[in-house]
């Protein structure tokens, strides 16, 4: 009797959160559908009569003559990600190298400061950093968005952590090979420990290529602009063109989601573990 | 014996040598800003030539600005709606989680795919879905013949900008949650069955306390993003209408850039900061306890 009410309630759970998902997923559904149907139906039904590609067209070609380079700015944005989190990987692993396996009289103090530094909120420092990039008569250029963010305090942390767990035989068995220190750390620090790699890799790739109130601030130039800064201003100037507006949502926002789905396991693994 | 000697301070040599180049880019990137914080704190500056120490003036002045407090209001509006739907929905969703066996995945990615959508572009998005024509309107126009200003009603702007970032963090904070839910003993679980205890005195007496820690952390997190929320306001309501959607952070760009007045922006930011941090050691003065198991 009360296995089977046990049951029962559980079935409707069931039911009840595969119908919250659907929910869920509903905004990203009508943003697609918008994206692909004819611009008369955009608020007037959920399916389209019959698909087109008109408004990514008109965003990827005509948008272009309106000074609003959508394909170029994808590029940059791209561009901008990958070069940020590679540097992140790189210098996080190379230090995190050094804190961890190395003894030496600072170490727990830059660790500590590491630290202390996560503390701060960002917004603290927008002001002044925008002064310094001023300073450094970097402002309008892609460098404004990429150096100040080449290291990070967090993926050092993070790696630290990780490589700390990473017995030292290994290591010792490389060093008796004859193995430099760059090749302990790419070659065997790396692989060991690769899910933190991914989950640094990934919540950094995320952060810049969504990153909005920063590029917003130190890029003037329409043939500068990340993505997130053109989309806004296109949806700014011309937000009557709902259809485009949509289209280049989904272009800026897919690139995200894919990316989610593929390293699924590392984000979620990414949300556990900032809990520790 | 020397041999090794050498090696240690080669090794503490080497080990240095790498961590400093955090400690330059810190000194640049970090302590640089720092520094000019403190400056602008104290001085009058509109970009072009030195600032100019004008003491506590910059202060007095946040002080008294009723600008500065309507936004401080509007975040803490925002939290009204955004902290306790947010925390009781994301509790709901790990337990419901905790309990599903079938589609588990499917439903945690639904929740989580939220997560990772655009600022600039899942603004656009629900401005339209939200728009008094659009879809979400039309719906319940159908079912139960009500119209919602979402976004364009005073009364109701920062409440659906608190529900859009709900659907956003829902699925974050839940997994949160989830990891601190599934770390939790059975056993203490089915000793409370033996000792005959419902499943209420269950989730009081076992599940809440045991969850404290990772309850503080979705808190934490709920605050700082609150203080810092920009993106949404920005690009749906523009701080408006009547500025009942103003934040402090669009309200210090607005300030800097536009009325070039980078040095006030600064202490509004330091002023922000310190409101959230006395929030965020509140909380872990009055929430944070020794778990007693027994």
């Amino acid at each position: 009797m009360t296995n089977k009410k046990i049951q029962s309630g559980n079935v409707i759970l069931h039911i009840v959160m595969f119908f919250l998902s659907l929910i869920w997923l509903y905004p990203y559904a009508w943003l697609f559908l918008a994206s692909v149907k004819p611009s008369a139906e955009i608020y007037t039904r959920f399916l389209p009569t019959r698909f087109t590609l008109e408004h990514f067209r008109f965003i990827l070609e005509s948008a272009e003559r309106m000074n609003r380079p959508f394909i170029r700015a994808f590029f940059i944005s791209l561009f901008v990600s990958v070069t940020v989190t590679v540097c992140v990987i790189i210098t996080s692993a190379i230090i995190s190298f050094a804190l961890s396996k190395y003894r030496f009289k600072a170490r727990d103090g830059i660790f500590n400061f590491i630290i202390f530094q996560m503390v701060f909120p960002g917004f603290m420092f927008t002001i002044p950093l925008y002064i310094l990039m001023r300073n450094m008569h970097l402002l309008n250029s892609l460098a404004a968005l990429i150096v100040p963010f080449i290291m990070s305090g967090w993926g050092i942390f993070m790696m630290t952590q990780s490589f700390r767990g990473t017995p030292n035989d290994y290591i010792e068995a490389a060093k008796m090979d004859g193995a430099s220190d760059m090749f302990i750390i790419f070659r065997i620090m790396l692989p060991l420990n690769n899910s933190v790699i991914a989950i640094v890799g990934l919540f950094t790739f995320i952060g810049v290529w969504d990153n909005f109130m920063w590029p917003l601030i130190v890029i003037q130039d329409y043939y500068k602009m990340p993505l997130s800064v053109l989309l806004a201003s296109f949806n700014h100037e011309y937000g009557a063109y709902i259809g485009p507006v949509m289209a280049g949502s989904v272009i800026q926002t897919l690139p995200m989601v894919l990316i989610f789905i593929i390293f699924r396991k590392a984000f979620l693994q990414g949300i556990s573990m900032s809990l520790k | 014996m020397s041999k090794r000697i050498g090696l240690a301070k080669k090794e503490a040599r080497k080990g240095f040598g790498i961590s400093s180049i955090y400690l330059i880019y810190a000194a640049i990137f970090w302590g640089y800003p720092f520094v000019w914080l403190f400056i602008l704190l104290f001085s009058k500056w509109r970009f072009v030539g030195s600032p100019q120490f004008v003491g506590f003036r910059n202060i007095t002045r946040v002080l008294t600005d009723p600008l500065f407090w309507k936004t401080v209001t509007n975040v803490f509006r925002f939290m009204m709606y955004y902290i306790p739907l947010v925390l009781i929905g994301a509790l709901l969703f790990a337990i419901a989680l905790n309990k599903i066996k079938f589609g588990k995945t499917f439903v945690a990615l639904s929740f989580l795919v939220a997560n990772v959508s655009s600022g600039v572009a899942y603004s656009i998005m629900f401005s339209n879905l939200f728009s008094v024509n659009g879809p979400i309107n039309k719906a319940l126009n159908s079912l139960f013949g009500i119209t919602i200003p979402w976004f364009t009603s005073p009364q109701w702007a920062m409440f659906s900008i608190a529900l859009i970032v709900i659907w956003k963090f829902i699925g974050y904070y839940g997994l949160i949650l989830y990891a601190g839910l599934t770390a939790i003993p059975k056993s203490l679980y089915e000793a409370a069955e033996l000792d005959g205890a419902g499943s209420l005195t269950k989730f009081f007496r076992i599940t809440l306390p045991l969850l404290n820690p990772s309850i503080i952390m979705v808190l934490v997190l709920a605050i700082t993003l609150a203080f810092g929320i920009f993106t949404e306001p920005y690009m749906i309501t523009g701080g408006g209408p009547m500025r009942s959607t103003l934040t402090p952070m669009m309200h210090m760009i607005t300030t800097a850039f536009q009325r070039m007045d980078p040095t006030y922006a600064a202490t509004m930011a330091v002023f922000v900061a310190i409101i959230s941090f006395g929030m965020i050691w509140v909380i872990r003065k009055t929430m944070e306890r020794e778990v007693d198991l027994v």
